[in-house]
């Protein structure tokens, strides 16, 4: 997966978001399915509001950490395809 | 500055029993050691200023001042000594303080006593520690504040060259006369620049202006401007 300069993920309005102490799931009630996410993957998930770009995203966390573009892209990434394959986000033009 | 391979950490904190309770748990790792401790904000600065610890644990209700100035003032003038916010709650509008004031670190005090020894170890080696959960609203903050920049720059850029040096100036608290005289003009051609840069910047005011780019960290792109 390319990240695009044109799309914006969003979280779909359905999908729960359970955080307990020690692990954090989304639950999609159309497939039933639960899934878990590490902490990289929650703050992703809250930046899904359909207003902010992947590049953006990649921009706040390399400002934040410090860590290489590559790095923080490649991670990035994985966890867009990862919700994107899973049908927990769509995309807006 | 390590000594033996050990990380030097300083505790600021107010309540001695917590203090009592880190430096024990602290004292039980080899590569870390407790190289001082502080109750109040002043004693602090000074006290770090003089031990110049790696890492220092900073209480955000101090008596005197919140820690967030002691981080701040602790950051300019030991730039090597990474420092780590002890708050009550996981609160935002305190996290983010923290970060611009320079934390590398923000930690509830109700968090297990081993994520302490980690975050000490995670900051040393030059990570942030940031609770889990308040990762995705530090991060929509600073997309947001960025964006603010670059609508800013896009604004900045309209002005000449000339114009962003008596904007620097204004920033600065600069009268028409002072312009003047410190971009060798008359203080109408001052007063004209003025007036333009502030139609180009759409406000009604030289406060304005200031606060435009104080606001957005502007000053370091109209450099050379300084009074």
């Amino acid at each position: 997966m390319n990240l695009s300069l044109s799309r914006r993920p969003a979280r779909k309005a359905d999908v729960w978001v359970h955080l307990a102490r020690d692990e954090n799931a989304l639950f999609d009630p159309r497939s039933g399915a639960v899934h878990l996410l590490n902490d990289t993957a929650l703050a992703i998930w809250d930046l899904c509001d359909g207003d902010t770009y992947p590049v953006e995203m990649i921009d706040a966390v390399c400002d934040l950490s410090g860590m290489h573009p590559d790095v923080v892209t490649e991670d990035i990434e994985r966890v867009l395809s990862e919700f994107d394959r899973v049908g927990l986000v769509e995309w807006i033009e | 500055m390590q000594v033996d391979g050990q990380v030097r950490v300083m505790l600021v904190e107010a309540r001695s029993l917590f203090r009592e309770a880190l430096r024990t748990v602290m004292e039980s790792e080899p590569d870390l050691r407790i190289v001082a401790e502080a109750a109040d904000a002043n004693e602090a600065v000074a006290t770090a200023e003089r031990v110049r610890p790696d890492v220092a644990f900073v209480e955000v209700n101090l008596p005197g001042t919140d820690g967030i100035d002691v981080v701040r003032r602790i950051r300019d003038r030991v730039p090597h000594c990474r420092a780590l916010l002890l708050a009550d709650e996981e609160e935002t509008g305190l996290l983010l303080r923290a970060i611009e004031a320079g934390a590398s670190g923000f930690l509830t005090k109700d968090c297990p006593l081993a994520r302490f020894i980690d975050s000490t170890r995670a900051i040393h080696r030059g990570e942030v520690v940031i609770p889990p959960r308040m990762l995705g609203g530090l991060l929509s903050h600073l997309i947001h504040r960025r964006r603010e920049q670059d609508v800013a720059m896009r604004v900045l850029s309209r002005l000449t060259p000339r114009e962003r040096e008596v904007l620097g100036l204004l920033a600065h608290g600069a009268t028409n006369d002072a312009i003047a005289r410190r971009l060798v003009i008359s203080p109408e051609t001052a007063r004209t620049h003025v007036h333009n840069l502030l139609g180009k910047l759409d406000v009604h005011s030289r406060l304005q202006a200031a606060a435009f780019v104080l606001q957005n960290g502007l000053l370091e792109h109209l450099a050379g401007a300084e009074p």
